[in-house]
């Protein structure tokens, strides 16, 4: 575990190439390294990052590349506002830790022990457990999963993360997007280490996506039907067709039509419609935030 | 088989001190197990036998990803539907697996797309492999030191030159995701390509800017290619590295195996369309988990320091017969390697061994992805169609289609009636890679196992399929293990 | 709430370019902000309702020179879902920097895209100039036919301009004739959706335009974000409009404020009277899903 590692002493280096001590061995060394920079620099609010991990199970990490797609932020968010503790395919760390925000991906087999396991252990040991991306809020393409299929064929139960853990807040989409988890990021951030002023941005801006976590793990293009044109909401703005990422949606005289044999059950078209919700108090001041999270990045 | 593993020994610093040892050592082997493993896609682990000096007599590796299932899944599902499907089997490869699975349904109907069409794919093909190459850099490097130096790699430091490399990473991912993004669609599970061809071509500003894109990067996948290939020779010649507190001798022949090679092309690939195929299905069989991995096990050696969180503890016990998550897949009765160092083999008389010389091959790629996409460029007509006249609906023939993934070639198989999937197959790189890989092993410091997995950039989410067995091949497929 | 939403400026406008105020529907403000950004290179390219195969039916497109502008230029009263292309945009067509125009409701859309990016990879930074039209209410194609071919007894086809106004829809076709209905009898045409909108003005556009509050030809502009003043700014020293304080035109801002007052109390009405609709076992009211507290 990052933490318990020496210090390493924060003056300035002669040259970058020179070893100056023991080399670090560990990834998670040099995220304590970071952690002694950080403290020099000042335009920060507050010091200490939050840690954040991500636990990939019934998924295709294209949620993790997603985090990484955001190219030179990633490195901003790991330098400034978040230690990454845990994700198997980018550190080296293999079990379960503590974090402050766990990113799951990917939605959980119910007969394979591991996986529920370590979904259990990641809820019990995060602060905030966020289900990213499509499979794990909504089951995506695992709902059509049936078994049948050697090595192991009674691998057949896929379900949505929230049937097995409470879970706080959804990103939903397939691939969900890299300003949208970077976006949680820093609010995560400002609700766990900002002051009063940030915490309340924080929360106003989370909330629909943790009342989205509440709504429940059952998506499909039919949403769109059930809970918009049914319930007299649709207005024909287009969001839906042009969010779809499988093209599964055209609009047809103004109003959406599902092919429901393209919908892979991701979550997004009614996620982004703008009557899924539309909360006022965050969207009037969308300059301010747009501009707060661009400089956050800068 | 285990006397390949001492012969390949012979000529490393490792020192075995009597034949008569050699054969004890196989009875005296303990059991370590790495699990899960790190720094690539999805989860496996490595179940390894070694000696007392800690040298792997025999390794498996498998996956232990919960099978998703998608080619029973597909059955019964439209055409345009199982790609997208089969898409999500893999994020950082989605384009292979979108265009092998359009492919193949489109070997099934019998459907011939238009030039300007395959042009775009191509593009899609050469954004991917340079996207998918460079993220491996970010997860090999940790692995490796600053040529000339003692300190290792951790991609995620601000020191130079550290960062200067990692930010030279994330822009050449950018460049390839965002080429994917402009003609895929979207740049990871690409929605633009379909049965037919694709939705839209792209307009002439896009082609611009994918020029421009693509300009940038032949000067950077130049760079890049230079240092990573240094930072792996390092490794070569450098003798020992420190692992978990333990320093470990890299032997010469680190990763060597004596299987053969597979690819269908330089680039991207073939189908039974072709007038030429370059993938051959009667010389595919597969066998089961069962007849190729390790019985039960108790684990008998452990480290608890081993980064980060130490080996399965001592007393445990693992069987990987019951635990893979995968099949074998043979080619003429044998595992093969795929993979850049496979079409480098096939196609460029490319004949470095080892874990170093996958690797390098690796990387030996990335010029030609910014110039492949060049070339497609400066043939393809924005104002052309994209999507065939006629798309015809499937009579249940068989059809195949071969893509050259990022990390090898990617078979999937099908048969399309009526619109509908009678039968769907896929035969992903990594499959292909799990018991080649694991032969691998053999001989190398058990510490060293995952740098040598790693090599092979596994994608194990995606390979976590398997095949219809045929009873006959089954049993010669065995005897040859033996 | 205030009812106008935030806004820098406002001002009563209208294009100097005769080219376009030929063709548009007022002060041709949407097509000149949009040429003018084209020259620039404050966008590559803007989404705009164009032209379909069917008549006054509305269809997205992607323009990028003043010509392809000038042919979608002027109003259609039913909704064209400019949005469907936003993320395309940035893709096939390989625009950077995005314009879009749209009623309130899209405009909402475009900022809910960028503040919650779901399924819009790439698209928020993108998004260079949202320009909205001022909205009372949006009618289905199939109304739109009713209105024009029933009530106003004109065929679609010959159809010149749609405008509404003083309390009418009006029709002129190509041939000279003009029919007129009163628009208190569309009411019951209006799309269901736009029953519980809650904007009129754009109020989250960059800028916002609309003929109410000014003369006939002319229109009234809010210019309300950083980036809408910086174009308003240019646009205005490059001599592209001619201006009026909006105390010093007819009918004035009074008459925006009261629409706009008018609609959003209608509304939210609406929006209060769907949380009782129903009837619950006890005897307490049942409710629909209200957007504006939770998805």
């Amino acid at each position: 575990m990052p933490g318990r590692t020496p210090e390493k002493r924060p003056e300035a280096k002669p040259a970058a190439t020179q070893p100056q001590e023991k080399p670090a061995v560990k990834p998670s060394d040099v995220i304590v390294e970071e952690k002694v920079e950080v403290v020099q620099k000042e335009e920060k609010p507050v010091a200490e990052k939050i840690t954040i991990g991500e636990l990939h199970l019934s998924g295709c990490t294209g949620c993790l590349v997603t985090l990484a797609d955001n190219y030179e932020g990633l490195f901003k968010l790991l330098d400034d506002y978040a230690d990454l503790v845990y994700a198997l395919t980018l550190v080296d760390v293999r079990h379960v830790p503590e974090m402050d925000v766990c990113l799951v991906e990917g939605s959980c087999c119910l007969n394979d022990k591991i996986s529920v396991e370590e979904l259990k252990e990641a809820r019990e040991k995060s602060k905030v457990l966020v289900a990213y991306g499509g499979c794990a809020a909504y089951g995506n393409i695992t709902r059509f999963c049936r078994g049948g299929q050697w090595n192991q064929p009674g691998q057949e139960a896929f379900v949505p993360i929230s049937e097995v853990v409470d879970v706080d807040l959804y990103i939903p989409s397939c691939p969900p997007c890299p300003q949208q988890v970077r976006n949680v990021a820093v609010m995560a951030y400002l609700l766990l280490r900002g002051n009063d002023e940030q915490k309340n941005l924080a929360t106003a801006y989370l909330t629909p996506l943790m009342q989205l976590a509440q709504r429940g793990n059952e998506a499909c293009g039919c949403d769109l039907m059930y809970d918009v044109i049914n319930q007299g909401l649709c207005m024909g703005c287009g969001t839906c067709a042009g969010t779809c990422p499988v093209r599964a949606i055209t609009m047809e005289y103004g109003k959406p039509n599902v092919n429901r044999d393209l919908c892979i059950k991701c979550g997004a078209c009614y996620a982004q419609c703008p009557r899924s919700w539309f909360n006022f108090d965050v969207m009037n001041n969308y300059e301010g935030i747009m501009d707060a999270i661009k400089g956050a990045m800068e | 088989m285990y006397v390949f593993s001492t012969e390949l020994c012979g000529n490393t610093s490792i020192v075995f001190r009597t034949p008569k040892y050699r054969n004890e050592a196989i009875y005296l082997s303990k059991v370590v197990e790495i699990s899960p493993t790190t720094r690539h896609e999805g989860h496996s682990k490595l179940v390894l036998k070694v000696n007392d000096e800690g040298i792997i007599e025999r390794g498996d590796w498998l996956s232990i990803t919960p099978v998703r299932g998608v080619e029973k899944l597909a059955i019964g599902k439209t055409m345009e539907q199982v790609p997208k499907i089969a898409s999500r089997v893999c994020g950082i490869c989605p384009i292979a697996h979108t265009l092998a699975g359009i492919e193949a349904m489109e070997a099934s109907i019998g459907c011939e797309i238009p030039e300007d069409a395959k042009l775009l794919r191509y593009i899609l093909q050469c954004a991917n492999r340079m996207h998918s190459h460079a993220i491996h850099n970010i997860l090999s490097l940790p692995d490796m030191y600053i040529p000339g130096t003692d300190v290792k790699i951790n991609p995620f430091t601000k020191e130079e030159p550290v960062r200067s490399v990692a930010l030279r990473i994330q822009r050449l991912r950018e460049i390839g995701q965002t080429i994917g993004e402009i003609v895929g669609g979207e740049a990871i599970h690409p929605s633009n390509p379909r049965v037919g061809g694709m939705y839209k071509n792209i307009s002439p500003r896009a082609k611009a800017k994918i020029y421009d894109l693509a300009k940038e990067a032949r000067v950077l996948t130049q760079e890049h290619m230079e240092f990573m290939i240094a930072v792996f020779r390092d490794f070569q010649t450098r003798g020992t590295t420190e692992v978990g507190g333990v320093e470990v001798q890299i032997p010469d022949d680190l990763g060597y195996h004596r299987q053969g090679y597979m690819a269908t092309a330089p680039v991207y690939g073939s189908s039974s369309l072709d007038e030429t195929p370059m993938w051959f299905p009667d010389r595919f069989t597969e066998v089961r988990p069962w007849d190729w991995y390790m019985g039960e096990v108790e684990i008998s050696e452990a480290d608890p320091n081993y980064p980060i969180g130490g080996t399965t503890p001592v007393g445990n016990k693992a069987w990987p017969q019951m635990e893979a998550c995968t099949g074998v897949p043979l080619y003429d009765g044998q595992p093969v390697e795929v993979g850049p160092r496979a079409r480098l083999v096939q196609f460029k008389n490319y004949d470095e061994k080892g874990a170093m010389g996958l690797q390098i091959a690796r990387q030996m790629e990335f010029p030609e992805t910014a110039y492949g996409i060049i070339d497609a460029l400066d043939a393809l007509d924005t104002s052309g169609s994209v999507l065939a006249d006629e798309i015809p609906q499937g009579d249940g023939s068989f059809g195949w289609a071969a893509n050259e993934a990022p990390r090898g070639t990617d078979v999937h198989m099908a048969k399309v009636k009526d619109g509908r999937v009678e039968y769907f197959g896929m035969l992903v790189p990594t499959t292909w890679n799990f018991p080649t890989c694991s032969r691998a092993l053999t001989g190398a410091p058990w510490r060293l196992a995952e740098v040598i997995m790693r090599a092979y950039d596994p994608c194990v989410s995606c390979a976590t399929h398997m095949l219809v067995i045929d009873e006959d091949k089954r049993l010669v497929a065995q005897k040859l293990i033996q | 709430m205030d009812v106008l939403g935030n806004y820098k400026s406002v001002i009563s406008a209208r294009s100097t370019d005769k080219d376009i105020t030929k063709k548009s529907q007022d002060g041709g403000i949407i097509t000149t902000l949009f040429a003018y950004a084209l020259e620039e290179g404050i966008i590559d390219g803007a989404i705009v309702a164009g032209p379909s195969d069917e008549p006054w039916k509305p269809e997205p497109m992607v323009v990028t020179t003043k010509a392809e502008l000038l042919a979608a230029a002027g109003t259609r009263y039913t909704i064209s879902p400019n949005l469907a292309l936003i993320k395309e945009a940035t893709r096939s067509y390989g625009l950077d920097r995005v314009g879009i125009v749209g009623v309130p409701c899209q405009i909402q859309a475009v900022r809910k895209a960028q503040l919650y990016p779901i399924g819009m990879r790439d698209v928020d930074d993108k998004i260079a100039l949202a320009l909205g039209i001022y909205c009372m209410e949006n009618l289905p194609y199939q109304a739109l036919e009713a209105i024009v071919e029933d009530h106003c007894n004109q065929k679609m086809e010959s159809v010149k301009k749609m405008d509404i106004g003083k309390g009418k829809f009006t029709v002129y076709t190509e041939r000279g004739a003009v029919s007129q209905m009163p628009l208190k009898l569309i009411h019951k045409y209006v799309q269901p959706g736009c029953n519980v909108c809650l904007d009129y003005v754009a109020n989250l556009a960059d800028i916002s335009s609309g003929s109410v509050g000014s003369p006939d030809g002319w229109s009234t502009v809010f210019v309300r974000s950083m980036k809408g003043n910086a174009v308003w700014d240019g646009a205005i020293a490059a001599g592209l409009f001619e201006t009026k304080p909006m105390d010093q035109v007819k009918p004035g801002l009074d008459l925006v404020t009261k629409l706009a007052t008018e609609k959003i109390t209608k509304n939210q009405k609406n929006v209060d009277a769907r949380k009782t609709m129903g009837l619950k076992a006890d005897g307490t009211p049942k409710g629909l899903r209200n957007p504006y507290e939770s998805p």
